[in-house]
């Protein structure tokens, strides 16, 4: 259905629907089951050191999920619901969960929660496509203001489908992170060239189909089941 | 009568009156003194707050404090230039500065702070000249990204003039953005917890990065800060759609400032009040004691208990208005030399900056000074002289 | 018809507290004195004169009895509130003078005027005169600590007289000066009262003073004792206050 408004809106040369074609692929293969529970690993990579954590996510669709923080032990009992516009947090010793403002999200881990999450078909359109060795390189810009990153390049695979790399523009056009994609998507490296020598890795695992009720993402069932 | 006797009585005794003069005269001095430096202070802390930090007035978007916005600028004001105009053609108006607050990451390329950014237009900040600069320039007119930065944030990113920082925040649409900006100087505020987080930057260069044509909020300037009650009727009579808050809701530190110093300079006055008190009484007391022959022959020759009261709250009363007199001449003097003395004082705390030492004189704080006296002095005769009128003639007579 | 009588005394009896005891000053005291009268109150020390001399002059409270000055009963009313009488009705001279030493000679003759609110042309008459008649016209301006003891107590018998009252108390008057000077002041006193009419009321053991009183009521142990008549001859009077 995408495919076909992308064709009929941009009557634009080939590649334009290739890049629309060629996302919708990628998108697919990185979110292929509707309802699902995930085990993040997430190790943050500072110079030498280095500090990992562990999560349970909860997905629905392409833009609603709650993260269970499942280790280490003194972030046990806190829950984070990402909607597509909206981050909430829940502390075990607050009575209710906390918004989360877009400028939070800039720090920390949640930015790389975007990062890992972001819906590249959903939110970008594909203003060119270029090939590059074994890979279709996409320039997508941001169909909303409202997107946290104005502009990406993508790096796809051709055989496969599969992102293998992403550089993440803002408004003013400067490179803020880039992530590299590996295991079949199992496997994101995300690095933050603001600060260059630190990076983020996520190691997806035990992804299976999960029912998950609509009203688990509304941010009064946060915390409570 | 009573005038000649009181003043004569006065006098019987010079240096029983001289030492409750003193006492008297040390009193109005304190009053007049500390009157003096708290107004001193009030005023200095009230035009350095308003003409270097929130200005007279604060113009917002009607609806900016009752709204609870997401995105920055949500409730900005989209077109300053016609309310500026307006504004601007009041006489008493003396200049209107545009500024937008915002909020973000600031890094250097190894770690990230937080960071509080005002941002202004370069000359009028000038014209502010609400910090000092450590090092480097104001900002330049014309660059956008240029900024000046706190001396506590420019050590913790170790940052010097000419280095380069990248500062990030999130657009008036909630996407992220970011921008490379030069450290064009670092300054001090005096206040440490504020240099450790603060930015200047220009409004243009905001504006860019949040992606905005708006600004947040006004300041509006005064020639004379007494002109603020009717300069905020005249705007909101000729300009719509916006909210104006006056100085005095947005100083709350000026406000703890003067509770504590009056509360402090209370407690003092009342000590000191006591005391002159105590000692008035005491002496106009022994006065009494003194003349108790003298009183019980009054009496016996017809001198009503109300007459003989009258006689020595009139010698009270002739010692507060000599006492009075004298000790706001000794405290003006007195606060002259200390003004011309150019004294220099601590920094205050929260403060980095010592100041000068200055003392207000105001008519007020001097009126207040002689009627203090005043009513100290008779307050203190009407038990000595309760006293004299309530003895009986014949032990009166009898007394050595 | 208002009586001869300046002052009547009627079973007047009077106590102090002296320590834990009470001591009783006047025993059921009767007296009555005239208008004009010339009276010397004599006793020995203790005796209770000077109380009497109080009672009369209304600056103290008996106990039991009743006083009535010019025939008003005051025994009922507060001592505060007979200071108009005192003021215009009495006259006090003592033996310490009690003069206001901040207040010159004039002044001090001025006062009782002041008192009673009388307009400043009259007063000034009346002080002039009454400085005159004292002798102490050219010392006016003069305070007391520049005045002897004589002159001290011209200024005293004065003041008393300034206001016209129908009666002069004076408790020791002559106690305090030489005996030329007191004689000065005895004739001073004598021919004040003989001018005027004025009654004058003495407590004193100044024999001279008592011959020179017309009438003399003698006192002992708190009570009366009238016998002696004026014309007593000196030698008399010596004896009977020894």
């Amino acid at each position: 259905m995408k495919r076909l408004l992308c064709i009929v809106l941009l009557a634009l040369p080939l590649f334009a629907e290739d890049g629309a074609a060629i996302l919708a692929r990628v998108d697919a293969a990185r979110n292929p089951l509707p309802s699902f529970s995930v085990d993040v690993s997430l190790t943050s990579i500072s110079g030498t050191a280095s500090e990992s954590s562990k999560f349970r996510v909860y997905g629905k669709g392409s833009d609603r999920s709650v993260v269970e923080f499942v280790a280490p032990a003194s972030d046990k009992g806190k829950y984070l619901l990402m909607l597509r516009d909206a981050m909430w947090i829940y502390l075990p010793s607050a009575s209710r969960p906390i918004r989360i403002s877009p400028l939070q999200r800039l720090m920390g881990q949640a930015s790389n929660g975007d990062v890992a999450r972001t819906n590249f078909a959903i939110d970008y359109n594909a203003a060119g496509v270029t090939a590059e060795g074994d890979s279709w390189v996409l320039d997508l810009a941001a169909k909303d203001p409202s997107i946290a990153y104005a502009r990406v390049r993508l790096w796809v695979d051709r055989k496969t489908s599969e992102p293998s790399r992403a550089d993440f523009y803002v408004v003013s056009g400067k490179l803020i992170k880039r992530a590299h994609y590996s295991e079949h998507g199992l496997r994101i490296e995300i690095e933050d060239l603001l600060r260059p020598g630190n990076t983020t890795v996520m190691q997806y695992a035990h992804l299976a189909p999960h029912e998950n009720p609509d009203r688990m993402f509304t941010k009064d069932a946060l915390g409570k089941w | 009568m009573i005038i000649k006797l009181a003043l004569r009585n006065i006098l019987r005794n010079r240096r029983r009156s001289a030492i409750t003069l003193t006492v008297i005269v040390f009193g109005a001095v304190g009053l007049i003194l500390f009157g003096g430096y708290k107004a001193r202070t009030f005023y200095a802390l009230r035009e350095s707050t308003i003409r270097g930090r929130i200005g007279h007035l604060q113009i917002f978007r009607d609806g900016y404090s009752k709204a609870q916005s997401h995105k920055p600028l949500e409730y900005g004001i989209e077109d300053p230039t016609a309310i500026r105009k307006e504004i601007e053609r009041d006489p008493r108006v003396k200049m209107t500065a545009a500024q937008i607050t915002l909020m973000g990451l600031v890094s250097n390329g190894e770690k990230s702070e937080t960071f509080l950014a005002t941002a202004v237009e370069p000359p009028k900040d000038r014209a502010m000249n609400n910090q000092r600069l450590t090092a480097g320039t104001d900002l330049p007119d014309g660059e956008s990204d240029a900024v000046l930065v706190g001396a506590g944030l420019a050590k913790s990113m170790h940052a010097k003039p000419g280095d380069y920082l990248t500062i990030m925040t999130t657009t008036t649409s909630g996407s992220l953005n970011a921008m490379d900006v030069r450290v064009a100087g670092i300054f001090m505020t005096g206040v440490k917890e504020y240099d450790e987080r603060a930015v200047k930057m220009p409004i243009a260069g905001a504006q860019q990065l949040l992606q905005t044509k708006k600004i947040e909020k006004l300041l509006v300037f005064l020639q004379n800060t007494d002109e603020t009650a009717a300069a905020h009727s005249a705007i909101a009579a000729r300009v719509h759609g916006i909210e104006i808050r006056e100085w005095s809701e947005l100083a709350p530190f000026y406000h703890q400032v003067v509770a504590l110093y009056n509360g402090i300079f209370g407690f003092l006055g009342i000590v000191v009040f006591a005391i002159v008190v105590f000692s008035v009484a005491n002496t106009i007391l022994m006065s009494v004691l003194e003349r108790t022959r003298e009183i019980g022959t009054l009496m016996a020759m017809g001198t009503t208990r109300g007459r003989l009261r009258a006689m020595f709250v009139g010698e009270g009363i002739g010692i507060g208005i000599i006492g009075g007199l004298l000790g706001v001449s000794a405290g003006w003097l007195l606060a002259t030399i200390i003004n011309h003395g150019h004294v220099m004082l601590p920094p205050p705390p929260g403060y980095t900056l010592g100041y000068r030492l200055e003392i207000m004189l105001q008519p007020p704080v001097l009126i207040t000074a002689f009627l203090v006296s005043f009513v100290t002095a008779t307050i203190s005769s009407i038990v000595p002289a309760m006293k004299a009128s309530r003895m009986k003639i014949v032990d009166a007579l009898g007394h050595i | 018809m208002p009586s001869n009588d300046v002052i009547t005394l009627k079973s007047v009896s009077k106590s102090y507290p002296l320590g834990r005891l009470r001591v009783q000053a006047l025993h059921a005291i009767d007296l009555t004195i005239a208008r004009g009268e010339l009276i010397a109150l004599a006793g020995p020390s203790g005796s209770g004169k000077t109380t009497l001399l109080n009672l009369i002059g209304c600056i103290d409270k008996p106990d039991q009895g009743r006083i009535v000055i010019d025939d008003a009963d005051v025994t009922a009313i507060p001592l505060h509130r007979l200071a108009s009488l005192r003021r215009d009705t009495l006259g006090f001279i003592f033996q310490t003078f009690n003069l206001i030493p901040v207040l010159t000679a004039y002044e001090n003759v001025e006062y009782p005027l002041l008192l009673q609110n009388m307009p400043r042309r009259d007063r000034d008459l009346r002080v002039r005169r009454w400085l005159a008649q004292v002798g102490l016209a050219d010392q006016a301006k003069q305070r007391p600590d520049q005045l002897s003891g004589g002159q001290r107590q011209r200024v005293a018998i004065a003041r008393a007289m300034v206001t016209e009252p129908k009666l002069v108390l004076a408790d020791e008057p002559t106690a305090n000066l030489d005996s030329e000077t007191a004689a000065h002041i005895l004739d001073l006193l004598a021919e004040i009262n003989t001018a005027t009419n004025c009654t004058f009321v003495f407590s004193t053991h100044d024999p001279s003073l008592i011959a020179r009183a017309e009438r003399v009521v003698r006192i002992r142990d708190g009570r009366l004792d009238d016998r002696q008549p004026a014309t007593a001859s000196r030698q008399q009077a010596e004896l009977l206050t020894a």
